[in-house]
């Protein structure tokens, strides 16, 4: 113990308060006992750890002997449940008794479950976005790429409604989508437009409704791809240059064109227009 | 439980007994109030370094489910490529070292300096036997079959065309953990040397004991996910 140890006594029968803890925070400081664990408890938790490796093990065998000798196919879930329990069950073993959480403060255990609540985030959404990927917002189905999971590489597509659909530049073939994509240039910025060509050549749907859903969600320029000029015929055109409700965009002056080198009238087309006649600033 | 300290006190050899660094002449650094506040802020910083430590075998196991998750049949096949013999030695070895690592704490808290040095030494041998059963009869006896991760997988046998991926993850995630249980051991060895020259850990000093045990520990924990993962589940 530190050398301030030996005149402790004398300077807090003098004092009549402790120098070392002035506030009294750690009032049974100098006879802290730390924990020694039992030898034999050390023994039993190393006797029970070996146990259940043999239990998990065995688990393993009886499965794979079942369904060798009799044909019997258990589930998958079941493997990996009775795997994964009794691993965990070992590992509480491991951090409450040889780690000694179950005696030290609690503080540690706090930093370890802290740790692991971020290690399921991080584990369950990983799972959630590669399980949900089928679940995605029409407008975006032409895009998405069902080799993600695994499933319909080679698929045609499942139905005529947009929640299943596979985009036929996402057939490879069986390929992994990563490779496919470069091999075949796809991976550049057009592929972003796959759902664009499904409503150019679909005859039930038009154009219109596909720019109609593209600018309804982010309204903020005319797409470069838009070549008939859609954002102003839908009349998202008046959406370009001032805030809404819904975005901020930056200003040089009170009314639209009033500061710029153009006036707005020679704008050229109906998009400077739309400026003038419907905000009327 | 609440044993006495210095129920079996180690004789100190007169050329050690006045050294700063053996465990009765350490004292806490001038800026803690006391042993103990020295050693809870080193137990905690210990603790918060093996939450990182989580995180990095975090990415493997979340590697290892998302590509389970999309390539079912390569894992099947992978794991029925490993003999679980070799698993499950490797996890008696490891558990088995585990206690030990346990048990040089116990024996710095009581004094034992023999049974801490003993206990220090079947560790580090526990350490070297599972790198020895890794390398021998699993890392090099696959490698020489052509199961190899990545581009270097040359198996002619595959019955599935992501297993070159299974091996990826396979050579990954237990290289770095066999990296663990190297630096590990090697922890170990400075214990040793501290504990052999100086009889530097006892009752009041035993800091970097304790929190070589608990990197020990953690490299036990992981490898009680790994094994199942690696070489039960298919």
């Amino acid at each position: 113990m530190s050398h301030t140890e030996h005149t402790k006594a004398e300077n807090v029968a003098a004092l009549g308060w402790d120098p070392d803890d002035p506030h009294g925070i750690n009032p049974d400081h100098g006879d802290h006992h730390h924990f020694i664990a039992d030898w034999r408890m050390q023994v039993s938790i190393l006797a029970i750890l070996l146990f259940f490796t043999f239990l998990t093990v065995a688990f393993f065998r009886l499965e794979t002997w079942a369904e060798v000798a009799f044909g019997i196919h258990l589930p998958g879930w079941v493997n990996i449940v009775g795997a994964m329990s009794i691993a965990t069950v070992k590992g509480i073993l491991v951090a409450a008794y040889f780690m000694q959480l179950k005696y030290d403060k609690v503080l540690n255990t706090f930093v370890l479950l802290y740790c692991l609540l971020c290690v399921g985030l991080f584990l369950g959404f990983s799972m959630i976005d590669l399980g949900s990927r089928h679940m995605v917002n029409p407008i975006a189905a032409g895009e998405i790429s069902y080799g993600g999971t695994g499933v319909g590489l080679n698929s045609a597509p499942a139905d005529e409604d947009f929640s299943v659909r596979f985009s036929p530049k996402v057939n490879t073939g069986g390929m992994g989508i990563i490779y496919e994509a470069r091999l075949t240039g796809t991976d550049s910025e057009d592929h972003h437009y796959w759902g664009l060509e499904k409503f150019r050549n679909d005859p039930n749907h038009t154009e219109a409704e596909f720019w109609q859903i593209h600018y309804g969600d982010h309204a903020t320029h005319r797409d470069p791809m838009d070549e008939h000029d859609y954002f102003s015929q839908l009349g998202f055109g008046h959406h370009e240059d001032v805030s809404d409700a819904n975005k901020s965009r930056g200003r040089t002056g009170l009314t639209p064109g009033i500061f710029s080198d153009v006036a707005p009238d020679s704008h050229g087309d109906d998009h400077g227009s739309h400026d003038s006649h419907d905000d009327g600033h | 439980m609440s044993t006495m300290i210095d129920t079996n006190p180690t004789d100190v050899p007169q050329s050690i007994l006045k050294s700063p660094k053996h465990w009765r002449n350490r004292i806490a650094g001038h800026h803690w109030r006391t042993g103990d506040e020295e050693f809870d802020a080193a137990k905690l910083g210990m603790w918060l370094f093996l939450t990182t430590e989580v995180l990095l075998f975090a990415g493997i196991f979340c590697g290892y489910a998302v590509f389970r998750m999309m390539y079912p049949e390569a894992w099947a096949n992978g794991s029925h490529y490993l003999d679980w013999r070799f698993g499950a030695a490797n996890t008696a070895v490891l558990l088995l070292s585990s206690w030990t690592a346990a048990n040089a704490v116990r024996c710095a808290q009581l004094d034992k300096q023999f049974w801490l040095r003993v206990n220090i030494i079947v560790t580090i041998a526990c350490a070297a036997l599972f790198i020895f059963i890794k390398l021998k009869f699993e890392y090099m006896v696959k490698l020489g079959q052509g199961k190899a991760p990545g581009t270097f997988f040359s198996y002619p046998h595959a019955h599935d065309a992501h297993e070159p991926l299974w091996w990826s993850l396979y050579y990954i995630g237990t290289g770095i953990h066999a990296a663990h249980v190297i630096i590990g051991a090697a922890l170990f060895g400075v214990v040793l040397y501290y504990a052999k020259r100086y009889q530097a850990y006892g009752p009041t000093q035993y800091t970097l004991v304790e929190n070589a045990a608990l990197y020990w520990h953690l490299v036990d924990l992981v490898w009680i996910f790994l094994f199942p993962l690696l070489y039960l589940i298919h």
